[in-house]
């Protein structure tokens, strides 16, 4: 019996064995619908990110008094644009193109740093206690207190609008997500036999969190991030709406959303296919970070 | 129970006092302050009376004296004078704030109303057609941006079918509830609906989505438990054992979310009035930011702050009433 339970690894303990590798990773993906799913939306996104210059047929930014309001091709045969010209004259497509390089550029960014800044402050907080872990606890409390929108909002008013801002503002909004779940996490962890251990071995708080407390927890961070970089993109887009985002001439979804708005009746393509483009990106952010979290935590299985 | 109350409405009120100084602090790190907004509107004002209007504004004094004085005025209920209007900023805000909360508390509603059902279907129909079909539902609600599903609702059911109004407030809901009742008369609330209808909706469906999806796991886990098969067991009908057994103890995670939800709700309130101009506070925020019109985006701040504790701090009650293991803790 005793012996049984020795053999039992503690749970949430993962041995370098045990550890989901990338390659089993991939395995599960290619069995999964959902995550297939989801990968696919992502890497067409990612696709048109990194191939905008060479796909896409016209400038982003090139007006032209001919193209204006130009129909789509499957409206007009003869039509020189894909998914239609907006009210400048500017291509639909080539400009969906480019917008998703703001978008993912921006969801990358924000949840990286987020989730580095968050962690190590969680982790901090959780490892030292005291004063440290009230002070950084007191300012996540802080900030939970406002919704997000107001602090956006504060933000993009001192800094003006723009990329950084929309990007300073979002990373504001979440890194208290991270820093809770470490914090958590590093609490339950730490009084862990093999953490009692590795101190009494002598080796160095700093090590130990490094080595031994956060790989621990890279699963959990990753699903978290996965999922807040969908928020992001959301939220540039509905601040770039608003007119407090990334300011044209950049071509962003959310910018051409706003102009769109203007011509529902007559250019419903102006609205219909940056929205498409916004929708497939996002849900398929979901998608993968529900399939990852299902994968890393079969018991939080939500589908 | 009053101990517990008590600390929270300590820590309640540490809380905004932090944030009015946080927000008093950073708004006057904007750039440009109220004086030259208003200069842009009259070009003829001299160098000689900005200086004087800034003096008289107190936007001369030191920031903490700015702070200290705004904070003692705002325990007596004054949140000073509105920059645009030169008017009180509190009358202002209250104005408005009706609106946002008629949206918000539809949408809530609306929320929830969409959520239990289809959060109860899903989990009873597990790997089932219904349950994929719920599901891929709920994806998409969560993955949509709300100003989107505005905009694209107003495209099919403004312009294409002309069933709402694109835009617009259709009247206060409150107000046209007190006029059924003393008059009888059902249109001016009719009227309230059919503007609400819309951006309620665009407002909810992400929050229902996200609802459902946490109904269906929680009925999923309460219905494995022992005492649901022992309820089953002893012959209760289905009925009985999925209303009463499982659902209820499913809500209880829900609720505790809804009070977070509400804070996602006001800031979706934001965006949402943006794209139907709806007259609330979050529209007016967006106002007061290009007016920089400092009273006024402290007052909003501030009283969304409130709002927003407010709120939370009767969910934990709701949820120490419910689960009596939360108090201890």
């Amino acid at each position: 019996m005793s012996n049984a339970q020795i053999a039992q690894p503690a749970a949430g303990v993962t041995s370098p064995q045990h550890r989901t590798g990338v390659r089993r990773l991939l395995r599960e993906l290619f069995r999964s619908t959902k995550g297939m799913t989801g990968a696919i939306l992502v890497g067409l996104a990612i696709l048109a990110a990194i191939t905008a210059p060479v796909v896409a047929p016209h400038s982003p930014t090139k007006t032209s008094v001919r193209a204006k309001f130009a129909e789509p091709v499957f409206i007009d045969r003869s039509s020189d644009f894909l998914l239609g010209g907006d009210n400048l004259g500017r291509d639909t497509f080539s400009r969906i193109l480019y917008g998703a390089r703001a978008s993912l550029a921006i969801g990358f960014l924000v949840t990286l740093v987020a989730s580095v800044i968050g962690s190590f402050l969680g982790a901090v907080a959780g490892f030292r206690g005291g004063i440290v872990d009230t002070l950084i606890m007191r300012a996540v409390d802080l900030q939970l207190s406002m919704p997000f929108i107001l602090l956006a909002m504060i933000v993009l008013a001192v800094l003006g609008p723009g990329f950084w801002s929309v990007a300073i503002a979002l990373t504001l909004a979440l890194w208290v997500n991270y820093a809770r779940l470490v914090r958590g996490e590093t609490l339950r962890i730490r009084e862990m036999e093999y953490v009692v251990s590795a101190r009494a071995i002598g080796l160095a708080d700093q090590r130990i969190l490094t080595r031994h407390i956060l790989p621990n927890m890279l699963h959990s961070i990753l699903v978290l991030a996965t999922l807040d970089m969908a928020f992001v993109i959301i939220f540039e887009a509905s601040l770039t709406f608003l007119g407090l985002g990334i300011q044209p001439p950049t071509p962003t979804w959310g910018f051409m959303l706003s102009e769109g708005r203007n011509y529902l009746s007559e250019s419903p393509w102006m609205t219909v296919f940056p929205a498409t483009a916004v929708i497939l990106t996002v849900v398929g952010i979901n998608l993968l970070g529900d399939w990852l979290r299902d994968t890393f935590d079969p018991s939080l299985r939500t589908r | 129970m009053g101990r517990f109350l008590i600390r929270r409405l300590i820590h309640m009120f540490a809380v905004l006092v932090a944030v009015l100084i946080i927000v008093s602090l950073l708004l006057r790190l904007i750039p440009g302050d109220p004086v030259d907004a208003m200069m842009a509107g009259n070009p003829g004002m001299s160098q000689e009376n900005m200086d004087a209007v800034r003096e008289q504004l107190g936007l001369t004094d030191p920031m903490y004296v700015q702070v200290m004085s705004y904070s003692l005025d705002l325990l007596r209920g004054d949140m000073g004078e509105s920059l645009r209007f030169r008017s009180p900023v509190f009358p202002l805000i209250m104005e408005k704030l009706p609106a946002t909360i008629e949206l918000t508390v539809f949408a809530m509603i609306m929320a929830i109303l969409i959520a239990i059902p289809l959060g109860m279907i899903t989990a009873l129909q597990r790997d089932r057609p219904a349950d994929y079909l719920g599901s891929i539902v709920a994806v998409i609600g969560i993955s949509i941006p709300s100003f989107l599903l505005g905009i694209l609702l107003i495209l099919v059911f403004a312009v294409e079918w002309r069933i709402f109004p694109a835009a617009g407030y259709g009247g206060s809901l409150t107000g046209s509830i007190r006029h059924l009742v003393t008059t009888g008369d059902p249109s001016p609330l009719g009227t309230s609906l059919r503007y609400l209808f819309l951006p309620g909706i665009t407002l909810g469906v992400a929050a229902a989505a996200y609802n459902a999806r946490m109904v269906r796991s929680a009925m999923i886990e309460v219905l494995g438990q022992d005492y649901i098969r022992a309820a089953e067991a002893k012959g209760l009908p289905r009925r009985t054992v999925v209303l009463r057994h499982t659902l209820r103890n499913a809500l209880i995670p829900v609720i505790t979310i809804l009070g977070l939800q509400i804070g996602y709700l006001l800031s979706g309130a934001f965006v949402v009035e943006n794209v139907f101009a709806w007259p609330g506070i979050g529209r007016f925020s967006v106002q007061a930011l290009s007016w920089r019109d400092y009273p006024t985006i402290q007052g909003i701040v501030m009283i969304t702050a409130l709002i927003f504790l407010t709120i939370n701090l009767l969910v934990d009650v709701l949820y120490a009433m419910l689960d009596p293991r939360i108090r201890i803790g």
